[in-house]
């Protein structure tokens, strides 16, 4: 039980998956937050103020390197 | 052995940082000004410095000798171990905490439960800064012996000196333009280290040809997830649940020495691209750290010591002028880390303990002095507990035994508190206690041999499940015992409001 014997069964192509679409996943929320909290304290919103792209390229980079390994 | 040219790398270096650290001294008027730079912070500074801090010679020599054991999985720390948990931090709880005006973790934790909480994290990430401060001086000594032939004391006492100084009177906008610096060295000096390496191991087409034909124990060197069954200590129940739902939220949420430059910021956008920009530069560091153990077993295959890979590759391989860079590097990790726990200690001790127990209501100059005279305290106190890392076999595993201690049960207390209303101020008390009294018995017990997990150094594990315990403690507790007024909570719980309804009943008032 501690050990977590009861996932050993599981698969390594399925525990990468559990990984890869922990990444999907939390760009989906990233999509979902309102633009309004992703701007608030800027006075003049250029493109690039939008988090949500750094978040997205951060994540991308970042599901890339665990598809490959 | 550094050559003449390496010195005066090393040396210019030293005297630039301690210019530039003490240049930023003037601006430092006030405990505002010492703990948190008046918040005049850009994002890409504190970024780089939340690297910077996070990456320290622990990790070059350290995960360099994890690699050389264990292989690519090591990098789950810096990419699985921060992504996730760098963008809950930037979107849910850096902006909560920004807002408040908080200057510590704990501070938040003493609003939304009461003193005791808020002393007992305070007093827990003191004595563990303390502890790591001491590993941190410890592994500039494994680096320092065989390229100066120094011996350990020597190291150790020279690099206090060093760091002491700056952020002794420099303060956190000191050790954040330091960082800056600092991280930038430490990307040239350590990618200098994997260029060389790479090039005499036959690049990384030669390292994937090598390694597994070196046999059946190097069959997952190149791969980040690792069987359940594993020995290692790095199974992928233990990356998933230990580290990417624990661990790390708890050290990018929880950890005073990242969150509190965040609080730094001049904006709360700031605040979240700064967290943002740092998980931006995370994305090379195992590069930089990971990389060189790999290149080490092809080289040099049957080190007794994982720690000795990197040394030993930059012993052997650099040649003068970049190895002289490269320890300007390693300096610069071990320096942006030290400062910036320095300066989040004395930051705990005088806002959390000194000014809320023992002496109320003085001048803001009186804390920045108290702050100061903590700075000296805890280098000494790192110096003399610097020996202690020698009684454990791999350094990065030793910290993160240390940390497995209270990350779980500190982490469920915040996670309670901001995400659910009923938590009470004796539910939170109880979880960390308790999630904390769990930990240090599954490390005795582990230390004992018998330890009821299976695998090398249960840090993972011993994280995962002392959170579970802080979590259940922290529910049922809180389901027997007198809630808090909603009044009270407001920007406090997510989804509540941010400012109270009625009087002023709120904490943050």
């Amino acid at each position: 039980m501690l050990n977590f014997d009861w996932l050993k069964w599981v698969p390594m192509p399925a525990a990468k998956a559990v990984f890869l679409a922990l990444f999907a996943v939390s760009g989906l929320l990233v999509l979902m937050i309102p633009k309004a909290s992703i701007l608030e304290g800027v006075e003049n919103p250029r493109w690039w103020h939008n988090l949500k792209l750094w978040a997205l390229g951060v994540l991308a980079v970042i599901f890339t390197i665990y598809s490959i390994f | 052995m550094l050559h003449g040219i390496d010195y005066f790398v090393v040396i210019a270096y030293l005297v630039g940082i301690m210019v530039l650290g003490l240049y930023f001294a003037r601006f430092v008027r006030s405990a505002d000004d010492f703990f948190l730079s008046g918040k005049t912070l850009p994002f890409w500074a504190v970024g780089m410095s939340i690297v910077a801090t996070d990456i320290s010679a622990m990790d070059f020599v350290g995960v360099s000798g994890q690699s050389y054991r264990f292989g690519m999985a090591v990098g789950n720390f810096d990419w699985l171990g921060s992504m996730p948990a760098m963008l809950l931090a930037a979107f849910i709880f850096i902006p909560y905490f920004w807002k408040a005006g908080l200057y510590t973790i704990p501070e938040y934790l003493g609003r939304r439960y009461n003193d005791h909480v808020r002393a007992v994290a305070s007093l827990t990430w003191i004595i563990f800064f303390a502890v790591d401060l001491g590993v941190l001086f410890w592994a500039a000594a494994v680096m320092f012996e065989p390229l100066m032939g120094w011996k350990p004391w020597f190291s150790i006492v020279v690099t206090a000196l060093v760091v002491g100084l700056y952020t002794f009177f420099g303060g956190l906008t000191a050790v954040v333009m330091t960082d800056v610096v600092q991280m930038v060295i430490m990307f040239v000096g350590g990618a200098s280290v994997v260029v060389v390496g790479l090039y005499y191991a036959g690049g990384w087409s030669g390292l994937m040809d090598k390694i597994p034909a070196m046999g059946d124990a190097y069959q997952n060197h190149f791969k980040l997830i690792l069987p359940a069954d594993t020995q290692t200590p790095f199974p992928w129940t233990g990356i998933l649940f230990g580290l990417t739902l624990v661990m790390s939220n708890a050290y990018m949420i929880g950890n005073q020495a990242i969150v509190q430059r965040c609080l730094a910021t001049k904006s709360v956008w700031h605040a979240k691209a700064s967290m943002l920009t740092g998980a931006f530069f995370k994305m090379f560091i195992p590069m930089l750290v990971m990389f060189p153990g790999l290149i080490a077993i092809a080289m040099y295959p049957g080190l007794k010591d994982g720690d000795q890979a990197f040394p030993k590759l930059v012993k052997e391989l650099m040649p003068p002028g970049l190895c002289g860079l490269l320890f300007a590097g390693f300096l610069a990790g071990l320096m942006s880390t030290i400062d910036s726990l320095l300066n989040s200690t004395a930051t705990l001790w005088t806002k959390d303990i000194y000014e809320r127990f023992l002496k109320k209501n003085a001048s803001s100059r009186h804390y920045m002095v108290v702050g100061q005279l903590a700075t000296v305290v805890l280098l000494i106190l790192g110096v003399a507990t610097s020996p202690l890392s020698k009684r454990y076999p791999g350094m990065y595993v030793a910290i993160q035994t240390f940390l497995s201690f209270f990350q779980g049960p500190i982490f469920s207390v915040i996670l309670l508190g901001m995400f659910w209303p009923r938590a009470t101020q004796w539910g939170g008390l109880v979880g960390l206690v308790g999630g904390i009294a769990v930990s240090v018995l599954f490390n005795v017990l582990n230390l004992l041999g018998a330890s009821p997990f299976t695998i090398q150094d249960p840090f993972l594990y011993i994280s995962w499940w002392t959170f579970v315990v802080g979590v259940l403690l922290n529910v049922a507790v809180s389901l027997v015992t007198r809630p808090h007024p909603q009044g009270r909570l407001a920007g406090l719980v997510f989804g509540l409001p941010k400012e109270p309804k009625g009087s002023c009943e709120a904490a943050v008032c």
